[in-house]
Parts: C-alpha cells; sequence; structure tokens
C-alpha cells in the first residue's frame, strides 16, 4: 500500500527531484538509479531535498506533468471501449511519464544556460591561474586525494601562504570557483582532481597549469563509467604525461602505478621513503602513526593522529616536497604534528567508551584494505567491521566483494555488520571461504542501525564503519 | 521471525520507571537486533493489558496521548494455547500475537515480584530474567536476607513484623527495636522496590511514623540498623546455571547525612540531584550519580563482587539481577543488603561498560532464557497413573 502511495501519488515528483539533485543533475545516472528503483517510499532517507530555484522549477514542472497526464488519462477514458485501455496504460506509465519528461528542461538548460556559463567561468579562471606564478600542485587518484591534499597544506602552511581547493571540489566547475577566490598572494597552490572519465584529468591540467604532481594510487573505483582498469590507469597517468620534466610523486605500493612506472623512478613514495629519504620506527595505533624519517644529514621525528600504516608513504612524500620548498626540519615536524584525520576518512571518535573509526567516505578497495588492516591490529574488547561495501565496481563487483570477505576473516574481526544489498551476497561468501568465526549481522536499515550505533557498541569496543552508500545507491 | 513480547507498566509504585525500562533498554535494542519482532505489551496502572505499535514512543506516556490511544484500541485477551498467545481486537476481528519470548521489564509489585512469571510459566513460554521462585525470593527483603544468612552471607541485624504483629501491641514493638536496633535506622517495606517507602528514622517518634507509613504498602515490615561508615555498592549480575557474568561493582554516591529514596533515584537525577551536579568526575547513571567501576581497593573490589556473586547464586537468580551491599569502611565489614531482580534500565550504563552494548545485553539475556526453557522442558513434571481407577 505505502509502495503504491508513493509511486503513484504527486509525492513521486518530489522524490524524483530529489533524486536528480542527490546525482547532482547527472541525467545518467539519474536514469540508472529511476530504473533499478522499486520501492520508491523509500527514496528520501539521508539528506532532504533542498528547495532551490531549480529545483522548485523542476517539482512544478513535475507537478503540472502529473496533474496533465492524469486529465488526458480520463478524457480519453471517457471515450470508452479501446481507449478505456489506453487511459489505463498512460495512469500505469505515470512515473515514467514524469520521469523523462521533468529532465527534458534540464536538458534543455544545460545546453542553453549552463555550459555557456561554465566555459566563460573555466575561461576567467584559466586567465586568472595563467598570471599567478607560483608552486601549483595537482593531486589526482582514485583514492587518498583528499587525505594528501589536506596533510600536504597543513604541513606547508607553517611558512608558506598556501591555498588548497575545498572539500570534494575536484571538478572544472568546483576548482574554477576555487580559482575565482583567490587573492594572488599565495605562495602554493593545490588542486585535487577528480577523475570519472577518459580526458578528465588533461582538462583538469589545461586549466590549472600545475607545476608538480602527485599520484596517489589507482583503484577500480568509477569502474562503472571508464568500463576498464586500463582506462582508469590512463586517465590518472595524464597528469604524469602532462607534467613531463616536473617533479610527479607516485604512490609506490600501489601495483598499477608500480606496473606503469620503473622501479628506479625516484619519486616512487611508500613507507620505505622517497628520493633519498630513509623511513624507519614506524608505529601505529588508533591513537596515531610515528616514524622516523632521515636523509643525508636531515631527520624528523614524525607524529601525526593520522591512522594507520599506509599514512607513512604519503606523508614522506609530504616531508620531500616541503623540504624542496624550502621548510626546515622542525617547521616539517610541527606541520605533521598538527595534521589530524580528516571528516569520515579514518577520523575516530569516542562513543560510551568505545572507539569509533569514521571512515565513511572511503569507497575503494585499497582503502577498504588499509583500514582492515588497522582493525587488525587493534586491542579491543572486540572489534566491529560495519560496511555496506562498494558502488561502481564494474565487472569487478563480485570479484572485490568477495576480496573484502577474504579480508575480514583473515583479520580477527569479532563482529561483522553489513547492510543488506546487491554485494552482501559475495561478501558473505568471501567470509566463509576463509573459515569466519565470529558474528555476521545483516541490517536491513542502515541508516536505523547508524543512528542507533550508541546502542550497539560498549566500552572496549572498537568500530570501524567504512564507506556508506548514498541513496542514489542504496 | 520469533515475536518477543515485552511487559511493562503494571500495578506498582514503580509503573512509570518500567515505562523507561521498556522503552529504552529492551524494545529498541531488541527491534535493532533484527532478529525478534517486538511486540509491546503496557499495562495500565489498573491492570489493563493493551498492545499496539504507538506504545513504543515515548512521547506517548509524556501527555494526555496515552489516554487518547488507550481509548482508540481495546485491551488484548491472553490466550493460553497450549503456549501463549495475545489477542488483539480489531475493526474485523481480531489479530492473533503468539507469543515466542516474554521479556518482563516490569518493576515492584505484579510484574518483578513472580506474579507474571507465574502466568508466563503456566503457559509454557520461555522469559528473560529471574524465575517465579528466585522473584519471590529476591522481592521480598525479608526472606532474601533469611537466604543469605543460610547460605553464611553477612547481614545487618534486623527486626521484622507483620502488621497484624505490630497493630496487636505497637508499644511493645518500638520497644524491642529500640533495645536491639539503635538509632539511627531505616524502616522498610520488604516488597517494594526503588526505595519505595524505606524511611531513616533517627528516634521512637519518627521510628513510629516511618512503621505507619511502610503499612500502607505493605503488611510486613522490616527495620534495619543503620550502617556506620557507611559506603554502598552495587552489582549487577547476568546468567544462568554455571555462568555467572558480573557487570561492574558501582558505587552509588551521596552525602553521609542523605538517603537514596524513590525521589533522589529517579526524580532529582540522582544523589545530590542534577543541580548539585554529583562529584566531580562521576558518572550520572539510571539511579543518579555514580562511580563505575567504584573506586574501592583491589582486596575490597574482590571481596564484595564475591558476596554479591553468593547473594545471586543463593537466591537461585537467573537472567538479570541487581544485589545491593553495604559496607562499614571503618570496621572494614561487608553486609549483603538486598537483591533486585530486574535492575531499572536493566543497569544498561554499567554493562556498556562492564562490554556489553545494550543490544549484545538483551541477545544475552534471551539466550539465557531460551537454555532455562530448555532445560525445563526435560523436566517431566506430569506421568500417567492409575490413581482415578480407585474411585
Amino acid at each position: 500500500m505505502r509502495w503504491l502511495l508513493a509511486t503513484y501519488s504527486p509525492l513521486i515528483v518530489r522524490s524524483l527531484v530529489y533524486m536528480l539533485q542527490a546525482t547532482e543533475y547527472n541525467i545518467g545516472s539519474y536514469l540508472s538509479w529511476f530504473h533499478r528503483t522499486r520501492d520508491f517510499s523509500k527514496v528520501i532517507q539521508r539528506k532532504s531535498l533542498v528547495y532551490t530555484q531549480k529545483a522548485m522549477l523542476l517539482v512544478l514542472i513535475g507537478v503540472a506533468v502529473y496533474l496533465t497526464t492524469i486529465l488526458i488519462a480520463v478524457l480519453i477514458a471517457l471515450k470508452g471501449g479501446f481507449a478505456i485501455i489506453i487511459g489505463a496504460a498512460l495512469i500505469v506509465l505515470l512515473p515514467v511519464i514524469i520521469a523523462y519528461v521533468i529532465i527534458i528542461p534540464l536538458i534543455i538548460g544545460q545546453y542553453a544556460i549552463q555550459r555557456p556559463k561554465e566555459k566563460r567561468m573555466l575561461e576567467v579562471a584559466q586567465a586568472q591561474l595563467r598570471k599567478q606564478h607560483c608552486r601549483k600542485i595537482a593531486i589526482a587518484g582514485s583514492y587518498g586525494k583528499t587525505t594528501f591534499k589536506e596533510t600536504l597544506a597543513t604541513i606547508l602552511s607553517e611558512t608558506l601562504h598556501v591555498a588548497a581547493s575545498p572539500g570534494n571540489m575536484n571538478t572544472p566547475i568546483g576548482l574554477a570557483n576555487f580559482i575565482q577566490k583567490l587573492d594572488g598572494s599565495e605562495d602554493v597552490l593545490i588542486f585535487e582532481f577528480g577523475e570519472e572519465r577518459v580526458g578528465d584529468v588533461k582538462r583538469l591540467c589545461e586549466l590549472t597549469h600545475p607545476n608538480m604532481g602527485v599520484i596517489t594510487g589507482i583503484s577500480e573505483a568509477h569502474l562503472s563509467s571508464f568500463k576498464s582498469i586500463e582506462a582508469i590507469t590512463s586517465t590518472i597517468l595524464e597528469l604524469r604525461d602532462y607534467l613531463k620534466s616536473y617533479d610527479v610523486y607516485k604512490n609506490g605500493e600501489n601495483e598499477f602505478i608500480t606496473a606503469a612506472i620503473p622501479a628506479s623512478d625516484h619519486h616512487l613514495y611508500s613507507e620505505e621513503g622517497v628520493n633519498g629519504w630513509k623511513v624507519s620506527k614506524v608505529a601505529t595505533s588508533i591513537e596515531g602513526t610515528s616514524f622516523v624519517a632521515t636523509k643525508h644529514n636531515k631527520a624528523i621525528w614524525a607524529h601525526t593522529s593520522l591512522i594507520g600504516r599506509h599514512q607513512v608513504g604519503p606523508l614522506v612524500a609530504c616531508i620531500d616536497i616541503a623540504d624542496k620548498l624550502g621548510l626546515s626540519v622542525t617547521d616539517i615536524a610541527e606541520g605533521i604534528k598538527k595534521t589530524k584525520p580528516f571528516e569520515h576518512r579514518m577520523q575516530p571518535y569516542k562513543l560510551l567508551g568505545a572507539t569509533i573509526i569514521d571512515d565513511t567516505y572511503n569507497g575503494n578497495l585499497k582503502g577498504m584494505a588499509a583500514g582492515i588492516d588497522v582493525l587488525k591490529s587493534a586491542k579491543a574488547n572486540r572489534k566491529i567491521y560495519v560496511t555496506p561495501g562498494l558502488v561502481e565496481q564494474g565487472n569487478l563487483k563480485e570479484v572485490n566483494h568477495v576480496k573484502i570477505g577474504h579480508m575480514i576473516a583473515d583479520s580477527d574481526i569479532d563482529e561483522v555488520v553489513l547492510m543488506n544489498n546487491s554485494v552482501t551476497q559475495y561478501i558473505t561468501r568471501g567470509m566463509k571461504e576463509n573459515g569466519y568465526k565470529g558474528h555476521t549481522r545483516i541490517v536491513d536499515e542502515p541508516l536505523e542501525f547508524y543512528t542507533n550505533l550508541s546502542q550497539y557498541v560498549a566500552s572496549g569496543d572498537v568500530v570501524l564503519l567504512q564507506n556508506d552508500w548514498s541513496d542514489n545507491y542504496a | 521471525m520469533k515475536t518477543v513480547a515485552v511487559f511493562f507498566g503494571g500495578r506498582s509504585a514503580e509503573h512509570d520507571v518500567s515505562i523507561i525500562t521498556a522503552l529504552s533498554s529492551v524494545i529498541k535494542p531488541l527491534e535493532l537486533t533484527g532478529k525478534y519482532k517486538v511486540a509491546p505489551v503496557y499495562i495500565t496502572k489498573d491492570g489493563r493489558w493493551y498492545m499496539h505499535d504507538k506504545l513504543k514512543d515515548i512521547k506517548q506516556y509524556q501527555g494526555s496521548g496515552i489516554e487518547k490511544l488507550l481509548a482508540s484500541i481495546k485491551p488484548v485477551i491472553v490466550d493460553f494455547d497450549g503456549g501463549f498467545s495475545l489477542l488483539q481486537p480489531t475493526r474485523f476481528g481480531q489479530k492473533r500475537v503468539k507469543v515466542d519470548i516474554a521479556f518482563p521489564a516490569m518493576h515492584g509489585t505484579f510484574g518483578e515480584d513472580g506474579s507474571l512469571m507465574g502466568i508466563l510459566d503456566m503457559a509454557n513460554v520461555p522469559y528473560v530474567g529471574c524465575d517465579l521462585q528466585s522473584s519471590v525470593v529476591a522481592m521480598d527483603k525479608i526472606l532474601s536476607k533469611a537466604v543469605a544468612k543460610e547460605a553464611g552471607l553477612p547481614t545487618v541485624q534486623d527486626v521484622t513484623f507483620s502488621a497484624s504483629e505490630y497493630r496487636e501491641n505497637s508499644s511493645s514493638m518500638l520497644d524491642r527495636i529500640e533495645q536491639e536496633l539503635s538509632f539511627p535506622a531505616f524502616v522498610k517495606p520488604p516488597h517494594l522496590g526503588s526505595s519505595v517507602g524505606v524511611m531513616k528514622v533517627v528516634d521512637r517518634a519518627s521510628l513510629a511514623e516511618a512503621i505507619d507509613t511502610a503499612l500502607h504498602y505493605d503488611n510486613k515490615v522490616l527495620v534495619e540498623k543503620a550502617v556506620a561508615n557507611l559506603r554502598e555498592a552495587t552489582l549487577p549480575i547476568m546468567g544462568y546455571g554455571d555462568t555467572v557474568i558480573p557487570a561492574l561493582l558501582e558505587e552509588p554516591l551521596f552525602n553521609t547525612d542523605e538517603f537514596f529514596d524513590f525521589d533522589t533515584k529517579y526524580l532529582r537525577g540522582g544523589k545530590g540531584g542534577k543541580k548539585g551536579g554529583g562529584k566531580v568526575g562521576a558518572k550520572q547513571g539510571a539511579q543518579g550519580y555514580s562511580n563505575v567501576p567504584a573506586n574501592f581497593p583491589e582486596k575490597l573490589y574482590a571481596e564484595v563482587q564475591s558476596i554479591a556473586v553468593a547473594g545471586f547464586k543463593a537466591a537461585g537468580c537467573c537472567g538479570i539481577a541487581r544485589v545491593d551491599i553495604l559496607i562499614d569502611e571503618t570496621a572494614n565489614r561487608i553486609y549483603f543488603n538486598e537483591i533486585n531482580p530486574l535492575p531499572g534500565s536493566l543497569y544498561a550504563h554499567n554493562w556498556a561498560k562492564a562490554g556489553y552494548s545494550n543490544v549484545a545485553l538483551v541477545e544475552k539475556l534471551i539466550e539465557f532464557a531460551l537454555a532455562r526453557f530448555d532445560e525445563r522442558q526435560r523436566l517431566i513434571t506430569t506421568f500417567d497413573t492409575s490413581f482415578l481407577k480407585q474411585f
């Protein structure tokens, strides 16, 4: 009954516009969600529809289409005979009609208004940057970009005037907005590059003209749109190709990068070191990470509240960049001390005496492995692992989730909480294959679980929350 | 999915406390297990039983909502159908809810005292917590002290009497109390929990007044000598059979001239009240400010825990209970005080510190309930005889 009401009442319009907003008006993602969804009563869960002018307009159009379609269906049906069937068919197809008709003005708007406006914005940003002669560092990769960007900005800010693109604003328009806000006095600009299609990184290079680069890692993120890992690799390596003779730091702990880059490249960073820096005395716990980095007569005792051994490689790359930009070892050590976990990325907090590690922005297999590794080494009353799995894994969906199941089974985890969805079966299969002996809880309502987390935890527990599916994936 | 019926409210002075226990510490965690369907069974102060999903919402009880809701639905009918079913009258007939497991979340009379357990035993349905026999012992402060004494546990010196004994010759009873116990003393109605009707007395006049008050609540009275240099401790325990799991020893905090009565426990937010703020560093638990774990020397902690566990076992408790202990700090004497067969809110705050989440706690309690039920099913309670043939 609730399902029927949500599908055929005017409320469907709100759900459709909400999803357009949630997918950032990406028509492909929106239509893919629409055809996958069977129950429209549970669409708006994590957020709510923000009534912007655009959203208001779409709601009005949707309601108009709703009423017009019903009116037409009734008028046709009144003719009797076969017309009744046509009228009934129109009513049955009502949600489909609205779903498609509301995107027509959106498409027209995109071509007639938005794209020309965005083109002008990009030209202005490009011209502005050309005038600014400073260090411009671009960060690309399937994962770890935001943490690297924030870490580097924190360290360099010890002595330099640094501006970094905020949050996840890593599209051309996002970066153009950021550029327009610069005052031109910055010593260092740090840009995070997002990628969803082949050529995206090259386009961002042409917008920002970087003179230093970092490639944080390559994984199967966005595999659904790229179709192959080769396409992802070549797209991310567009940064290396663009920068040619400039320094490009690459994650030497990533197999896709090491397969594409010769081992002799002294900008390959890892927990061993980079570019002459040697790392030793690595210690990590849920309180933080520490290590010593030495190069010639320089030594840095690094302490950070960032969690996990996988943080050491990026940190030593940051040390080398900071060294190159003239920071003293004391400044670098002070800067590292100020780095801290970023929101929803291996971010620990306390709840009823339990330690919760919020890694809900983690959306790739490598990151999942790093998080599980931290949980494995943690000292805890109970180790609890919570995940819905990964999205956009394309044809590796099954393989990667079975791998996650294997990792869970091999990590002494006491309780696993899985959100019931299309990948749950693969994770549980992996757990079974590797003989998982702990307790498994499968949750139908993820939001209910997260909002009642305090009911599930007790003092001494360590709980790792990895990834969270937004409404368009749920 | 199995249905767990949670019983709360009831004909008890602790009616409202029971609502909080059920809604905060039982129903929500049970639902979050994802294993059980929860049927909330609310028993009104006049003893009518209602079952409705809206009864899971605390807002219903905070205004006139509950009266309106109850006026719109009919009380349930209990059906002993070889098990235990609740029939909810609807517009089109009756909706039958077969109860697979019962979870009493009731405090005080007609619930925690064994009454409900008797009904559940008759229906042969598994239920959580202390059984009929241990509930009866635990809820009678006189009986539980007798059981503890029999088990060799130290108890505070007392005088006990019935209403009729007192009325026959109140003056001589007061004399006896004055002779055997010195002031200050505590007067307690032996069957009530949450310190309802308990009064501290300092002279003959206040003693007589307190006994009169206690006799409004009960037909027996327990008068105990007050423990000097008092420190209190309480220990939530769960278990069944050989498995006994103590939580953390908890020390309620108070000023020496204060007494931990119902008002202090539930209405003012603990000893010293919310305004008082309690001792620095202490946490506010279900019953106010307390130290969890109690800040006792290691040896004292171990001794107190040992006496509490022995009290739990002596009374035959199973499922969950909380044992209260009194300590004369100067004389270094420890006394078994009483047992609470269903601690308020299950003492979930303490269990969480001891490593049991709310969800894990209710799961464990259901596990114990099912184990006890299985064991009881194996007992022979009936057999064929030729007895009737002789008539």
